[in-house]
């Protein structure tokens, strides 16, 4: 994808997709339309300073058809879920809700936001649950700096965690294990068979 | 306030944490409880609930694990105590969520191939002590008053937020974690970042906004001049206690301020053990403060 970041935005019938407004508001459950631009949703976001763009002007992006400039920027993975937004949006607008639309949007697609250690953690935090049941953190940690290639994060962390016994070495087998997998199968068929977004 | 109110039963969901880095959430929550005669059942072989990262980026499957476990946990008798305010959170959301849209429940029934259960109460640990157990049996059951400490209750965002979910209390000016921490006779602080976010599960993959984020709250907790905050979560804990040393070595500052789990403390206060409680687990030692209050 091309960097679209300091591209000039021209407002156009063929460059607005007005279809993805109505994707997001599926998703989310909430509508994207009735914010009015206050601002009180990025006042009050502690994640804004990392974020290219506020919550607010996301928004503002999605009802101008802006899809690009919203998936490839990296805000919807700075997003900490924290619902400090929806909790004070005054025309209740669940903005924690369209995050994660618009995360399963960029994810589905493979990015194309740049945020990759956000999506290895979530993808790992995940395969974890249907390997094992249940989160294992120096595993965890242990394949996250692997695959991140970052060997040496944290790593005066790890033998104080583990003198201290909070870093379990060995997973008891969970009997659920059989019933998570088909959890998993049962959406993935579903989505195949276009019963589930 | 009636007189019989020491014969309560509870399922419980520790959650994944508790298990692990939270252990000692897990080890002084058993011990309190005990000692207050309530009840307290493991949902046998329950499973992660998908906590923040399945939401991101999949709805469906974060709904889908919580409803299975609400699944497990109806086989246990009792509401179900959620010690976690993330797992609180997610299974809160799921009743909520699978309870107002029909489309949602038909495609969650698919995933899990049964009915979805939500009659089950979902409590927080913190709701059955206020509330269940009662602030004033609270308070009769203190033995060891923990006169002295003074206090930052740390709530964090997902025990109050977003305004429909949880209810444990109002969702920008809670109360509730200071009326159970004062029944120990401690002192509670006002302070500015009770409800600010800890950054939670980017300890993992973006530990430089952790950082940030708990630098302040550490900042605000001593400003108003708290020798120790206390949590009701274990994500929340680990940010605050686990690099509270590396929030020292980039901001300068000097804290030395331990992060109590609220079990811990009110433990300790009815008189458990504290080689039961998991003082030693902490990264910030308690013990010199508890010491210096004549506390251990």
């Amino acid at each position: 994808m091309k960097n679209i970041k300091n591209t000039k935005m021209e407002l156009s019938q063929e460059t607005m997709n007005v279809g993805f407004i109505k994707k997001v508001e599926t998703l989310s459950g909430s509508s994207v339309r009735r914010c009015f631009q206050c601002g009180k949703c990025s006042a009050g976001c502690p994640m804004r300073s990392f974020m290219d763009h506020p919550p607010n002007r996301i928004v503002r992006l999605i009802q101008l058809g802006q899809w690009e400039r919203v998936l490839a920027g990296r805000s919807i993975w700075y997003c900490a879920s924290c619902e400090t937004c929806s909790t004070r949006c005054p025309n209740k607008v669940d903005l924690a809700a369209i995050m994660d639309a618009l995360r399963k949007l960029s994810w589905d697609a493979d990015g194309p936001s740049k945020e990759s250690y956000v999506q290895l953690a979530n993808r790992l935090f995940i395969n974890n649950i249907k390997q094992y049941g249940r989160q294992y953190e120096m595993r965890l940690a242990a394949v996250f700096n692997v695959k991140s290639g970052q060997f040496l994060k944290d790593l005066m962390l790890g033998p104080k965690l583990l003198s201290k016994g909070k870093l379990k070495m060995f997973h008891s087998k969970n009997k659920n294990l059989a019933e998570i997998e088909k959890i998993f199968n049962r959406i993935e068929e579903m989505r195949k068979n276009g019963d589930a977004p | 306030m009636t007189a019989t109110k020491n014969v309560l039963n509870y399922s419980y969901y520790p959650g994944c944490s508790l298990h692990a880095s939270g252990k000692e959430y897990d080890e002084s929550a058993r011990g309190l409880f005990k000692a207050l005669k309530i009840g307290l059942q493991e949902v046998p072989d329950w499973f992660c609930c998908g906590a923040t990262p399945a939401h991101n980026v999949d709805e469906l499957l974060s709904l889908a694990l919580c409803a299975k476990n609400l699944e497990l946990a109806d086989k246990v008798e009792g509401d179900l105590a959620v010690a976690c305010a993330a797992c609180f959170s997610r299974l809160k959301t799921t009743q909520h969520k699978l309870g107002e849209n029909e489309v949602k429940r038909k495609q969650v029934e698919q995933a899990i191939d049964g009915k979805v259960s939500l009659n089950k109460p979902v409590k927080h640990l913190l709701e059955i002590l206020a509330r269940d157990f009662g602030l004033e049996n609270l308070r009769g059951a203190i033995k060891i008053p923990l006169t002295g400490l003074k206090i930052a209750t740390y709530y964090g965002c997902l025990l109050t937020r977003p305004p429909d979910v949880p209810q444990l209390d109002c969702v920008e000016a809670p109360t509730i974690m200071e009326t159970v921490v004062e029944t120990t006779g401690a002192e509670t602080v006002a302070w500015s970042h009770r409800m600010e976010c800890c950054g939670a599960n980017f300890t993992l993959s973006r530990p430089g906004v952790v950082l940030k984020l708990t630098g302040d709250i550490l900042a605000s907790a001593k400003r108003a001049g708290a020798d120790c905050l206390v949590v009701a979560c274990p994500l929340c804990h680990g940010n605050l206690d686990i690099r509270q040393k590396e929030i020292e070595e980039v901001t300068g500052e000097e804290y030395h301020m331990p992060v109590f789990y609220i079990t811990q403390l009110l433990a300790l206060a009815c008189g458990v053990n504290p080689t039961k409680l998991g003082f030693g687990s902490m990264i910030v030692s308690p013990n010199p403060l508890l010491k210096e209050k004549n506390l251990l």
